[in-house]
C-alpha cells in the first residue's frame, strides 16, 4: 500500500467519510433543528475546499495510475463544491417553509459532489461509470425530495428511469471499449488505439455509446426530454445543484474521457458532436420562447448552454485549439455556475408552497418592490444571454472564437443566432419585472438573498475583469496535454 | 452440433420467449414470473461458458434479491392483475421500427469483425480464478477504490430508497 | 468439466418432475366428488373477502431491498473471503471499511424505523 495514494485524493476521502458521519449525526438531530446538519455540512464543504486548493496545481497520479489530480480536476472540485455550497444555502430555508425539512438532504447532497469529483479525478472507465453512479444515485432521490408532492415524485421517476438507461448506455460502451482494447485504463486504451491493436468498430460503437450515456447527464438535444419536467418539479435548489453540478460532471467526463482516450477517433466522432451542438442550440433556445413557467424557462436555457458548451468541444481532435477549447468550456462553466445559482436563488426567493409564485407573471412589479431582487436578476439574464461586459459573454466570447479557430465558423454563427433568439426570451422576463405592474411576494431569507447577491456581485466584478477567471481556466490543464 | 449447442440453442430460445412475454403479457405478476424465467436462461448462459461465480451471482443477486424485490414492488400496486389500460402508445410501430434497425445496424457493423465468428471462449477448467479477482478487488493498485465506492454506492442507494419508501410514521 | 454442472441440471430435472408428478398423479388417481363448497378458494380455511389481489405494505418493499443492498455486499465480499489467505493487513482493512460503510446504511435504516414491521 501506498500512503501517497490516499494523500491525492484527501479531499474527496474526508467529503465521503463526512457526508457518512453527517447521515448518522442527523439520525439524532431532533426535526425542525436540521438547521445543525447544514451548518455542519457547510463546514464540511468548507473544509474539502481547503483541501483542494491545497494541492494546487500539481499533477498527482495513484492508485497506479487510474487516478489524476491535476489543474483540471482541481478547477472542477472547486466548482462542484462552491455549487454544493450554493446548493445548501438556498435548501435550507426552502425546505423549511415547504415542509420538506429532513436531515437527509445533506449527506446526499454531499455524497453527489463526491461523485463528481471522483468524476474529474477518474483515470479508468470503471471509475467514470462509478463515478457517474455515485453522483446520479442521490440526485434521483433529491429530484423526490418532497415527497408527497407529485410533481415531484414525477421528477424523481423520470430522472430515475431515464438516468438507469443512460447508465445502461455507459456501462455498455465501456463494456465494448474493453472488448476492443483489452484495458479500462485511459492510458492502457490510448496505447492501444495509438498502435492500432485493437478493433475500430467495436472502440467506436463504444465511444458513441459512451458519448450518449453522458449526453443523458449533460441534457443533449436528443437526450433531453427528462430535463424540463425534471427541473420544474425537483425542489427549486435541488434542480439548481442538479443544472449546474450534473452538467459539469457530465461535460468533465466527456472532457476527460474524449481528450484522453479518444482523440483518435475525433474523424468519426466530429459530424456527430456537430449535429449534437447544433441541434442542442436550437432546440434549446427555440423551444424556451414559448415557456411560460419560469422553471422550465430555465431548463430550457440549460439546455441551450449544454449546446455552446458542446460548440467548443466540437473541434477536440485538432490538437493546436484543444487546451484553448478546455479552458473555454471551463470558463463558460464557472460563468454558467455563479449565473446560475444567482438566478435560482431569485426563483426560490419568489417561490411559494405547491408550485405557486412559478409564473413569469408573478414576477411583474418586482422592478419597483424590490429593486435589489430585480437588478440582480436583470444581471443573471443578460449575463446567460451574453450581453457585451458581463460574464457570460466572455463566456461565448471564448466558447465562439475557439469554434471558429477549430475551423467550425458555421456553428458559431448559430451559435450567435440562437443567442439572439434567447434574448428575446431572457429579456422579456426583465421586461415584466420592470414594466408590468404586480405586487409580488417574496420571502426575505438571508441565506437566498446572499447567493444572489455574491452572483451578482462575481458576474459584474469577473465580466469586467475576465482575465483572472481565464487565467485560472487556461493553467487547469489536463494532464497529459 | 454437439450437445452443448443444443442445450445452448434451447436456453436462448425459452430465454427470448421469456423476455418476449415479459412485455407483452398484461399481468404485471406474470410478467415479473417470465422475468425470473429470463434470468434463470441467463444463468445458464453463464454455466454454459463456465463462470460458476457469475452464474450464482445471476442466481443469487437477481432472481434471489432482485425478483424479489420487483415481486414486491408489483404486489405494491394497485391493479397488478388487470390492467385495462392499453399496452402500447401511438408510436409503438416507430419504436420497433428504430430498434430493430439498431439490432440490424449494431449486428451488421460487428460482423466485420473476425471476433464475431469465433466460439466463445469459456473459462478454465474449475471456473474462473476467484483468488484472483478478490486479491485484485483489495489490491491499491487493482480495484480498491472502485471497491469503496461501491460500498458508497450501496449506501447512497440504499439510504435514498428507505427515505422513498419508508411511511412517515412520524407526522 | 461440464460434469458438475451436468449434476445440478439432473437435480433441477428431479425437482421439477417430482412435484409435477406427484400433483399428476393425485390428480389422476383421487376421486372426483366436486361441490360447491370444496370448488371455493380458500387460505387458511377462512373464505376470502373481496378482490385477493390487494395492495400490499411497503414494508415488504423495503425489507426486500435491504435485502438486495446486503446480497450485493456478500457477492463482493465472497472473492475478498476466498482470497483472505493470501491477503495481508491492509487487504482486511479494506474490506472492514467496505463493511463499515455499509453499516453506516443500516444504522440509518434502523433509526428510520426500516427495519420494523409495525
Amino acid at each position: 500500500m501506498n500512503l501517497s495514494d490516499y494523500y491525492a485524493i484527501t479531499p474527496l476521502v474526508f467529503l465521503v467519510c463526512w457526508a457518512i458521519f453527517l447521515l448518522l449525526v442527523d439520525l439524532w438531530i431532533p426535526a425542525g433543528r436540521k438547521g445543525i446538519t447544514a451548518l455542519l455540512s457547510a463546514a464540511g464543504l468548507l473544509i474539502a475546499l481547503v483541501l483542494v486548493l491545497r494541492s494546487g496545481e500539481q499533477v498527482l497520479t495513484a492508485f497506479e495510475g487510474s487516478v489524476v489530480v491535476d489543474g483540471f480536476s482541481v478547477f472542477l472540485s472547486v466548482l462542484f463544491l462552491v455549487s454544493a455550497l450554493a446548493g445548501i444555502a438556498l435548501a435550507h430555508d426552502y425546505l423549511q417553509r415547504l415542509g420538506l425539512e429532513r436531515g437527509e438532504y445533506y449527506p446526499l447532497l454531499l455524497i453527489s459532489t463526491s461523485g463528481m469529483m471522483l468524476m474529474t479525478y477518474a483515470y479508468d472507465l470503471i471509475e467514470v461509470f462509478l463515478a457517474l453512479e455515485l453522483l446520479s444515485i442521490p440526485l434521483y432521490i433529491l429530484a423526490g425530495f418532497s415527497r408527497l408532492n407529485l410533481e415531484s415524485e414525477e421528477a424523481s421517476l423520470k430522472y430515475f428511469l431515464l438516468g438507469a438507461f443512460s447508465s445502461g448506455f455507459v456501462l455498455y460502451g465501456v463494456g465494448l471499449v474493453f472488448a476492443a482494447t483489452g484495458y479500462t485504463d485511459f492510458p492502457g486504451i490510448a496505447k492501444a488505439a495509438q498502435n492500432g491493436s485493437l478493433n475500430p468498430t467495436l472502440f467506436l460503437i463504444g465511444a458513441g455509446l459512451v458519448l450518449t450515456g453522458f449526453g443523458f447527464k449533460s441534457a443533449l438535444v436528443p437526450f433531453h426530454m427528462w430535463s424540463p419536467d425534471v427541473y420544474q418539479g425537483a425542489p427549486s435548489p435541488v434542480t439548481a445543484f442538479m443544472s449546474v453540478g450534473a452538467k459539469a460532471a457530465g461535460f468533465a467526463a466527456l472532457l476527460r474521457v474524449f481528450v484522453v482516450v479518444f482523440p483518435g477517433m475525433s474523424v468519426n466522432l466530429t459530424p456527430l458532436l456537430w449535429a449534437l451542438a447544433a441541434l442542442t442550440m436550437f432546440v434549446g433556445n427555440i423551444v424556451a420562447l414559448v415557456q411560460s413557467n419560469i422553471k422550465r424557462l430555465l431548463a430550457y436555457s440549460s439546455i441551450a448552454h449544454s449546446g455552446y458548451l458542446l460548440m467548443a468541444f466540437v473541434p477536440y481532435g485538432n490538437a493546436s485549439v484543444r487546451s484553448d477549447a478546455i479552458a473555454g468550456m471551463l470558463f463558460y462553466l464557472a460563468a454558467y455556475c455563479l449565473t446560475t445559482f444567482g438566478a435560482w436563488a431569485v426563483v426560490i426567493a419568489l417561490e411559494k408552497a405547491e408550485g405557486k409564485g412559478l409564473e413569469l407573471e408573478d414576477y411583474a412589479g418586482l422592478g419597483h418592490r424590490y429593486p435589489f431582487l430585480a437588478a440582480t436578476m436583470t444581471i443573471f439574464l443578460l449575463s446567460f444571454t451574453g450581453v457585451p461586459l458581463t460574464l457570460g459573454f466572455w463566456g461565448k466570447f471564448y466558447l465562439f472564437s475557439t469554434a471558429v479557430e477549430g475551423g467550425f465558423w458555421q456553428l458559431a454563427l448559430i451559435g450567435l443566432l440562437t443567442s439572439l433568439i434567447s434574448a428575446y426570451y431572457y429579456l422579456r422576463v426583465v421586461v415584466i419585472m420592470y414594466m408590468r405592474p404586480g405586487t409580488p411576494q417574496v420571502q426575505r431569507n438571508f441565506w437566498p438573498l446572499l447567493t444572489s447577491g455574491v452572483g451578482a456581485l462575481a458576474v459584474v466584478i469577473l465580466g469586467i475583469a475576465p482575465g483572472v477567471l481565464l487565467n485560472l481556466a487556461v493553467s487547469a490543464l489536463l494532464k497529459g496535454l | 452440433m454437439t450437445i452443448m449447442q443444443i442445450i445452448f440453442l434451447i436456453t436462448a430460445s425459452v430465454t427470448l420467449f421469456a423476455a418476449l412475454m415479459v412485455v407483452s403479457t398484461r399481468k404485471m405478476m406474470h410478467a415479473a414470473m417470465w422475468l425470473i424465467l429470463v434470468l434463470f436462461g441467463v444463468t445458464i448462459t453463464f454455466a454454459l461458458l463456465e463462470t460458476r461465480f457469475f452464474a450464482i451471482v445471476q442466481l443469487v443477486i437477481y432472481i434471489g434479491a432482485i425478483a424479489i424485490l420487483i415481486i414486491f414492488a408489483v404486489m405494491l400496486t394497485r391493479r397488478s392483475m388487470n390492467a385495462d389500460v392499453p399496452q402500447v402508445n401511438r408510436n409503438w410501430w416507430l419504436v420497433m421500427v428504430s430498434s430493430l434497425a439498431l439490432f440490424v445496424g449494431l449486428v451488421t457493423v460487428m460482423s466485420v469483425w473476425e471476433g464475431f465468428f469465433v466460439t466463445a471462449r469459456t473459462a478454465p477448467p474449475g471456473g474462473e480464478n476467484l483468488v484472483q479477482l478478490g486479491t485484485a478487488l483489495v489490491d491499491p493498485n487493482g480495484f480498491v477504490l472502485p471497491f469503496e465506492v461501491a460500498s458508497l454506492v450501496l449506501l447512497a442507494a440504499m439510504v435514498g430508497a428507505i427515505y422513498v419508501a419508508a411511511e412517515r410514521k412520524e407526522k | 468439466m461440464l460434469s458438475d454442472w451436468l449434476y445440478v441440471g439432473i437435480f433441477l430435472v428431479i425437482a421439477t418432475f417430482l412435484p409435477f408428478v406427484a400433483i399428476t398423479l393425485a390428480g389422476i388417481l383421487g376421486p372426483k366428488k366436486p361441490n360447491r363448497l370444496k370448488s371455493t378458494i380458500y387460505e387458511c380455511g377462512i373464505e376470502t373477502v373481496g378482490e385477493t389481489w390487494v395492495q400490499f405494505r411497503a414494508q415488504y418493499y423495503i425489507f426486500a431491498l435491504v435485502f438486495v443492498v446486503f446480497d450485493v455486499e456478500t457477492v463482493l465480499l465472497y472473492p475478498w473471503a476466498v482470497a483472505y489467505n493470501q491477503l495481508g493487513l491492509f487487504a482486511v482493512a479494506e474490506a472492514v471499511l467496505f463493511v463499515l460503510i455499509l453499516f453506516a446504511a443500516l444504522v440509518y435504516a434502523w433509526r428510520k424505523g426500516a427495519l420494523r414491521w409495525f
